[in-house]
């Protein structure tokens, strides 16, 4: 259990350097509209994409811990940066229906079931970025 | 609890230095770049010229060293993706009147957030097109004139190379009314004329009706295009501010389109902005 927990420690640990190697967007500001200490992992089923200017916006139907289905939305980073580092508009299409793991953060005006998506993983396992990467 | 804590300290003392101990079983030595997939561009040869001589600005160009899109990419060598270096050429802050300083600092972090064209998509404008902006830019340039197409927003500008004169009474234009001229390679484009709207960086920078913006374009090499910007505002400044030389670079990609029609943040700011006001 020990060497378990090490395991995930350097884990962990690893994939923080990798994060932080990771370019973030000069867009704007995440701060003013996200809270970076309230995020958390999510998984669920992908069913719609609204891909527009400045952001494109995905639902996903997540399970609570007691079953209960419940909507979210998450921002992504715009279409042409999501474009150019490789995931586009029809890798989300490819991917409706089917299940997602998704790092995000909460809105700060509360509002229910709306993060901001910053890593990502569809059924291929490759990690996408897709967003401003906080925690 | 206690002991609960320093257990979690020690294993994460421990994790780090098992991470480091291998960092060095694995990597190569300290003064060998590690291998990046995405690397700075070479120069590329001479820069190409128009019929008429001059240096011919053409391409669709990134704002970054790597000729093509660094945001959220791994691989990234971090010297490709800068558009200076600030040890090589640093850049100079802004020395603001008393009065603009306090106006901006006056301002909430919601209200900075707001203003920022990322945000309202309104236009950049100029000279924020080269300072505040991480996508690309086309430029199609012929003897006579230049265009700037940004994708961002999907705006665009001419800029005549013609020889005609600042006008006397200019409207105010997000991009202002130029007036270009060649210094040898260097194309210097001087701009009054501007929309009050437009901020000149994206940290409450704002300006005054006595704007006067000076562009100036050189094309080192093929894959390179350096824009150095001057602001002049005596109103807000008490100097005028001269940005480092900003490198954008030759890309082959697509421009896409980037009409900002989606635009769900401003409802959650301005409740933000709203709470921010009753703190006040």
């Amino acid at each position: 259990m020990a060497k378990w927990r090490v395991f995930a420690a350097l884990l962990a640990a690893g994939w923080a350097v990798l994060l932080a190697a990771a370019p973030a967007s000069a867009h704007h500001s995440f701060a003013a509209e996200w809270d970076s200490t309230k995020c958390r992992d999510f998984t669920g089923t992908l069913r719609k994409l609204d891909w527009q200017n400045p952001h494109p916006y995905f639902y996903v139907d997540v399970k609570d811990e007691k079953g209960k289905i419940e909507n979210w939305s998450f921002q992504a980073y715009s279409p042409v940066t999501l474009r150019r580092n490789g995931t586009d508009r029809q890798v989300f299409l490819d991917n409706i229906n089917k299940e997602v793991w998704i790092r995000g953060c909460l809105s700060k005006t509360g509002k229910a079931n709306a993060a901001a998506a910053g890593t990502l993983k569809f059924a291929d396992g490759v990690l996408r970025q897709v967003g401003q990467i906080q925690d | 609890m206690r002991t609960v804590i320093v257990a979690g300290a020690a294993s994460l003392c421990a994790a780090i230095a098992s991470i480091a101990a291998l960092s060095a079983q694995t990597t190569a030595p300290t003064n060998q770049k590690p291998k990046y997939e995405i690397t700075v561009m070479p120069p590329g040869g001479p820069p190409p010229r128009l019929s008429d001589g001059h240096v011919d600005f053409s391409g669709h160009w990134f704002p970054n060293g790597a000729g093509q899109g660094v945001s959220g990419r791994y691989g990234v060598d971090p010297e490709a993706i800068r558009q200076f270096d600030p040890k090589a050429t640093p850049e100079e802050r802004p020395a603001f009147q008393q009065w603009a300083l306090e106006k901006i600092k006056s301002m909430t972090p919601t209200e900075l957030e707001l203003s920022k064209s990322s945000v309202n998509c309104m236009p950049r404008g100029v000279p924020a097109i080269w300072l505040q902006n991480p996508y690309t830019t086309y430029i199609m340039h012929k003897p006579g004139v230049m265009a700037q197409m940004y994708e961002v927003l999907n705006n665009w500008r001419l800029i005549h190379l013609d020889g005609r004169p600042l006008p006397k009474d200019p409207e105010p234009f997000f991009h202002g009314n130029s007036a270009a001229r060649w210094e040898g390679d260097t194309l210097v484009v001087d701009s009054i004329g501007f929309d009050e709207r437009t901020y000149i960086q994206p940290n409450g920078w704002f300006h005054s009706e006595q704007l006067h913006v000076t562009e100036r374009y050189t094309r080192p090499s093929m894959n390179y295009m350096i824009v150095q910007i001057t602001v002049d505002d005596p109103k807000v400044l008490q100097k005028p501010w001269k940005s480092a030389p900003r490198r954008w670079t030759l890309g082959n990609g697509e421009i896409y389109e980037f009409y900002c029609t989606n635009n769900k943040e401003l409802e959650e700011l301005e409740k933000l902005r709203q709470q921010e006001l009753k703190q006040k």
